[in-house]
């Protein structure tokens, strides 16, 4: 695990090493795609690098730190989705191209009906619906698609109807189709877990840098224990969310979900205190901060709110 | 011995169902404390289950880290008492001769460790609490004896201790840190008295030692005069990792103890309750994931400057966090008073668990002390400037 893991964070630093150096999603999508992590947690004799999800977990992580745009945790889950399939003809084709990064697309708002934060969707050539008795494939051709403008601009997020009696292919349905779903909602928390703690990683770091060069007083605000401790907490939380997240790779339904909770927590408190760190620049546009923020936020949403999941962690516990 | 580490975990399960003392909260007042604390580990001790941090050599010791785990678990889900007695003894004097003393000390001092003889640790002062190299309490070597004056503090069951891991200063030349000590203290010498310290929730935890011309064989000291603060940081170091995976493994145990404060009430359905409920267990496993890793550093030679403070730190926060709830949802009734059982972080009074779960805040450097090293050493965050002194008026 760990010679793969140096691996994969080796090629992320390459492709990625910083924030600002991928803006551009289809840009991105392609590296991606160049990198092999859409096959990446595809059985070898699919065609895949059958990675398992820790190593998967250190990818979603890389992406986060970067702030990689677009809708790449939507092609994961489709991708994984056609991995999981029940064999259907063309499946083999549509599995390659999506693991060459052909664009899919999936709703990223677990927890509710609909076809709602499909991110995107304008590129897509299908998107992934999954119902509770049936999960299907289904062409965008004809289908109405509106831009739901967000504050996270990193992701260009849909709000889509498919066209009715449109090409529509069946991956799973009955028991199957709740075993795919489960796979999908534990994948889709995992993606967004690690986002969200990359990204935590990197704006603790960008905000540690600009304390340490900012001078108040006759002294870098880095030297001022208010600052430090708050810092130093903020440390202390990444750690304890990343140590839970690494525990929890194969973790199933309410335990990921509950995990994806306390790390998005986690990346909205330090993203929080980043804007406070750089004072009034803090409120710029052009110091990359706010750009965590937003980020932190919509992921808190996504994959199913911190509500959503611990409410059912609390149930489970009282179950138990 | 176990084959597997499943077998073990089938084996003190068993072991446990015979012999766990499912009534030691009644008997753990002031009175029955030190009973009970010493007949449950004198079993443990029996059963091999008391030092599996210990070396091959002793009975129940030379555990892996995954059987060291097995048996913490267990010893939480079966609701066990806490080795609050003998704490010092099988960690800090174990570590501390097996470390650093002579085969003579080590050979005549830990087989009595295991027949209970109770340990407490003379390190911080009045003037030297997490500021450890401030100590003042003095030790003249005249003859073979070092007479030694001073005074410690919060020094956990030195009231019941038959021994002293002490640190002295015995030079005041050169760096603060280069003048100490360590001596092994017998708490039965003319000139040692105790006082124990009342507490905030009724507890007499801690004690104070006064020493006056107390005469401590030369032969008793552990390292070479001068080289004590080395020896203090083995000592210290002993308990790290081990004790937090424990705790956290007792706190993520005693979960049931807030579910059972909700269960069969109508806030079952109330989904705030649920979510603070959720949000709580869930923080506590990222606390017993951060536990093991950390654990798992250790055993590789990865630990880095700081990984213990980050765990500490989060161990103490999150029981800080796990206490309060239960006080919230025990409501009025859990500011009646109650009993006092020492218990630790599990004394089946949430108020008193509360108040004692400042104890991991403060005691073995303050989190304002751990959050400066992670600051300083971990994120490379600059020191304050040396050598401030106060002005007149200020």
């Amino acid at each position: 695990m760990s010679t793969m893991r140096r691996e994969l964070e080796d090629s992320a630093l390459k492709a990625f090493p910083h924030w600002e150096v991928v803006r551009e999603r289809e840009q991105a999508r392609a590296t991606v795609a160049e990198l092999g992590w859409f096959m990446a947690g595809v059985p070898e004799d699919m065609g895949g690098l059958g990675l398992s999800r820790a190593e998967l977990g250190v990818i979603f992580a890389q992406l986060g730190r970067a702030l990689v745009p677009g809708g790449l945790v939507a092609q994961f889950l489709a991708v994984e989705a056609l991995a999981g399939a029940q064999a259907f003809a063309g499946r083999d084709e549509l599995l390659e191209s999506a693991m060459a990064g052909e664009p899919l697309t999936a709703s990223l708002a677990i927890g509710r009906e609909g076809l709602e934060a499909v991110p995107d969707a304008d590129l897509a050539s299908h998107v992934l619906v999954r119902g509770v008795q049936e999960i299907a494939l289904v062409a965008l051709e004809g289908a109405t698609i509106e831009p739901t403008p967000a504050w996270d601009t990193s992701r260009a997020l849909f709000s889509v109807k498919p066209a009715e009696g449109g090409a529509r292919l069946v991956l799973a349905s009955g028991a199957e189709a709740a075993a795919l779903n489960a796979r999908l909602d534990e994948l889709a928390c995992l993606a967004l877990a690690g986002d969200a703690l990359g990204g935590a990683s990197a704006v603790l770091a960008i905000s540690i840098d600009y304390l340490g060069t900012r001078r108040q007083f006759d002294r870098p605000l880095a030297m001022f224990q208010a600052l430090k401790h708050r810092a130093a907490d903020l440390k202390a939380a990444i750690d304890t969310a990343s140590a839970l997240y690494d525990a929890s790779s194969d973790a199933r339904g309410t335990a990921m979900g509950a995990m994806k909770a306390h790390c998005c927590e986690v990346y909205k408190q330090v993203a929080e205190e980043a804007v406070q760190f750089h004072g009034g620049i803090g409120l710029t546009v052009e110091y990359p901060v706010h750009l965590f923020l937003k980020r932190a936020f919509l992921n808190r949403e996504l994959g199913g709110s911190a509500g959503f999941w611990n409410e059912r962690a609390g149930r489970a516990l009282l179950e138990a | 011995m176990s084959d597997t580490p499943e077998d073990l975990r089938h084996e003190i399960r068993q072991w446990l169902a015979d012999n766990a003392p499912g009534d030691w909260r009644d008997q753990s007042t002031h009175e029955g404390f030190v009973a009970s604390q010493r007949a449950w580990f004198a079993q443990l001790v029996a059963a091999g289950y008391a030092v599996p941090h210990w070396p091959g050599e002793w009975p129940g010791g030379g555990r892996s880290l995954a059987e060291q785990k097995i048996i913490y678990e267990e010893l939480a889900r079966a609701d066990t008492p806490r080795l609050l007695l003998s704490f010092v003894s099988t960690y800090h004097a174990a570590a501390t001769l097996m470390e650093c003393a002579s085969k003579e000390q080590a050979a005549h001092y830990l087989p009595r460790i295991l027949k209970g003889e109770t340990w407490c640790q003379g390190f911080s002062e009045p003037g030297a609490g997490s500021d450890l190299a401030a100590i003042r309490t003095k030790a003249v070597r005249r003859g073979d004896v070092y007479v030694v004056s001073g005074q410690k503090i919060w020094s956990t069951m030195a009231q019941y201790a038959d021994m002293c891991l002490l640190l002295v200063r015995t030079s005041s030349e050169g760096a603060k840190q280069a003048g100490m000590t360590y001596l092994l203290m017998d708490m039965t010498l003319p000139g040692v008295s105790v006082r124990p310290i009342h507490q905030i929730q009724g507890d007499e935890e801690f004690a104070e030692i006064f020493l006056d011309e107390v005469e401590i064989p030369v032969s008793q000291r552990v390292g070479e005069e001068g080289a004590g603060w080395a020896v203090a940081q083995a000592t210290l170091a002993s308990e790290r990792g081990l004790t937090l995976m424990e705790l956290s493994y007792r706190m993520r145990g005693a979960m049931t103890r807030l579910v059972s404060e909700i269960a069969g009430t109508d806030r079952t359905e109330d989904r705030g309750v649920l979510r603070d409920l959720g949000a709580l267990a869930t923080r506590v496993d990222a606390v017993c994931a951060l536990a093991d890793r950390f654990l798992q550093k250790r055993m590789e030679d990865e630990e880095k400057i700081g990984d213990a403070s980050v765990v500490k730190l989060a161990y103490a926060r999150c029981l800080r966090a796990w206490a309060e709830m239960g006080v919230t949802l025990s409501g009025l009734s859990g500011q009646l008073h109650a009993p006092i059982t020492y218990g630790d972080l599990n004394s089946g009074n949430w108020m008193a668990d509360f108040m004692n779960s400042y104890a991991w805040t403060i005691a073995g450097g303050s989190d304002e002390v751990q959050r400066n090293i992670i600051a300083e050493r971990m994120l490379g965050m600059p020191r304050e400037p040396r050598g401030w002194k106060l002005e007149a008026g200020q």
